[in-house]
């Protein structure tokens, strides 16, 4: 069996202010598995402590207490580094350098060959789309330029673990779409993407597992398919509906929209078949019923507003 | 391979350094002011005022050195204790120590491009030297050039190690001012007989033996620059004071290393 590609057992850190301030827990008790080939969202909200836990795996902080491996190695060990790409959270550069050269410094620093580094560099540029600005200072770059170059820095060494701590930010929409379609083709290869995001639509697109984080707890860990499957309603299309029906339905709580291919009932899962019924002993038509899948952010709000732990 | 890549790289980061550059500007502006009262005389040399030109020439290369020495060591605290902290609260530390670098990989390349920049320094100062002394028709010995060199770059060497283990700890700015406090407190330091019964004292001598003693490791020891000539010391004496030198060096850079290990990296 394969190591997991990313290992936090138990993990606590508390950060202590200088001079006798008082302390803040950034996680507590923080368990939670990433398989290799998965890409796994890592969501909360600011403060959460998603940083502080993507700094304990990269090896920047030390954890108080727990158990932390990366690709089996300990956070920092070089192993370890060598076959990971990271892009921190607003990826920050060295402004008087050109692409090409602070790739070049990358490539040298993750001991890349330097006969291939040349062809490699063109590929990467062409891949996030940065070609024919490789010879402009990065200073003089947008945020999205420079978000995309730190994509293409992290993914110099071919790494099998991919680190992003918002990629997306700073892209428009295509911007963000092009990185989506990149994540794929790296999943495709057999890479382990951890990504830490805020836009939830988009985690629900690529992610194959979600860990939601909160106050430096973990608040829900699973799959995608168990998270969104975990909708509680279901969607009835008829052809028209009386007015004394809808009255009736929406007395259950049910939401009604008419259009003029017919109605669109939502209603709770429980009331499915009684709710059906009714339609058809009213002399509606029943075009569809199928249960309606539930969103991420739905889920989200319930678990990050309900405080419950996993 | 990774520690010249960062070593080159940070050298290169100096040399693009506005305070550094202000640094070097004001720097030359002084260096040049110097040298006004030497091309004045030298426009007017006759034979009766040649003794007041070599006096004058001589001079201008002892303040030169002075320069060389102090404005270096503060320069280099400056340079290393900078270096380091930039570097983790623009973040850029993060995409570097994401690679496959070990912590004291990082912090030595981080410490010998200082000592490149310190090198480039002193090269500048020494060569500014000989031409003022060509000017005036002097000459220093070919004998004298290695430790006009070698000595300048080992302090500077020990001021850029401490510097590095304290900016692992405080801002730089407080890093340097720690660091000239112990320069200045190394320089009036001085070494007292065994039976010493005045607690002052006793703390000088204790001083003296903790801090780098920058009068042990000048030129100025071997150097007299008021005939410009040497004093005979043998090999075996520069050798072992340059070594005292690098050993305290190293002593500082495995302190800084150790604490640069245990330390956060998170962006400031």
């Amino acid at each position: 069996m394969t190591a997991p590609a990313i290992e936090f057992r138990e993990v606590t850190k508390t950060y202590r202010k200088k001079l006798g301030g008082q302390e803040v827990p950034a996680l507590t008790h923080v368990s939670f598995t990433v398989s290799q080939g998965e890409i796994c969202a890592f969501i909360g909200p600011n403060g959460a402590g998603k940083t502080t836990s993507i700094n304990i795996l990269m090896g920047f902080l030390y954890a108080d207490w727990g158990h932390v491996r990366v690709l089996a190695y300990e956070p920092g060990d070089v192993r370890a580094k060598s076959r990971i790409g990271f892009v921190p959270e607003n990826f920050a550069f060295y402004k008087h350098l050109k692409a090409e050269t602070l790739l070049r410094f990358h490539a040298k620093l993750a001991g890349v060959e330097q006969i291939k580094t040349s062809g490699l560099i063109r590929d990467l540029v062409t891949k996030v789309k940065l070609n024919g600005y490789e010879k402009l200072k990065i200073g003089r770059y947008s945020r999205g330029m420079v978000q995309r170059l730190g994509i293409a820095q992290a993914l110099l060494a071919d790494p099998d673990l991919l680190v992003l701590d918002e990629p997306t930010s700073g892209l428009d929409p295509s911007g963000r779409k092009e990185v989506r379609d990149l994540i794929f083709e790296l999943k495709t290869a057999g890479k382990t993407i951890f990504l830490s995001s805020h836009i939830l639509s988009e985690v629900e697109q690529i992610c194959d597992q979600a860990i939601i984080i909160n106050r430096g707890r973990v608040m829900h860990a699973g799959t995608m398919t168990q998270l969104l499957a975990a909708g509680d309603q279901v969607e009835i299309l008829a052809d028209r509906l009386t007015d004394e029906l809808e009255v009736v339905l929406r007395e259950w709580g049910a939401s009604v929209e008419r259009s003029a291919q017919g109605v669109r009932i939502t209603v709770a899962t429980g009331r499915k078949r009684e709710a059906a019924e009714r339609l058809w002993l009213a002399g509606c038509d029943v075009i569809s019923l199928r249960p309606m899948k539930g969103s991420l952010e739905d889920f989200y709000m319930k678990v990050v507003g309900s405080g419950e732990v996993a | 391979m990774r520690l010249r890549t960062i070593a080159l790289n940070t050298f290169g980061l100096f040399l693009r350094d506005r305070l550094l550059i202000i640094f070097g500007m004001v720097f030359l502006c002084v260096v040049l002011l110097m040298t006004t009262p030497l091309l004045v005389m030298k426009s007017q040399t006759t034979t009766s005022n040649m003794l007041n030109m070599q006096a004058c020439v001589l001079q201008t290369v002892s303040m030169m050195m002075f320069m060389v020495s102090g404005a270096g060591s503060l320069l280099a605290a400056w340079a290393a204790a900078d270096g380091l902290v930039s570097e983790m609260k623009s973040g850029t530390i993060l995409a570097v120590m994401a690679r496959p670098v070990k912590r004291w990989e990082f912090l030595l390349g981080k410490y010998l491009g200082v000592l490149l920049l310190m090198a480039f320094y002193v090269v500048m100062m020494f060569l500014l030297s000989l031409l003022l002394a060509r000017m005036g028709g002097q000459k220093i010995p070919v004998a004298t050039w290695p430790l006009l060199l070698l000595y300048p770059m080992v302090r500077y060497a020990i001021y850029a190690a401490i510097a590095m283990a304290i900016a692992t700890l405080l801002h730089p700015v407080f890093t340097w001012a720690v660091t000239l406090l112990l320069g200045v407190l190394a320089a009036m330091a001085v070494p007292r007989g065994p039976h010493v019964t005045n607690p002052l004292r006793w703390l000088e001598s204790g001083l003296y033996y903790l801090l780098p003693s920058t009068h042990f490791l000048s030129e100025d020891r071997f150097l007299v620059i008021k005939h410009a000539s040497l004093r005979q010391a043998s090999w075996l004496e520069h050798l072992t004071t340059l070594a005292y030198g690098m050993d305290y060096a190293a002593v500082m850079l495995l302190v800084a290393v150790w604490s640069f290990h245990y330390r956060s990296l998170k962006r400031d």
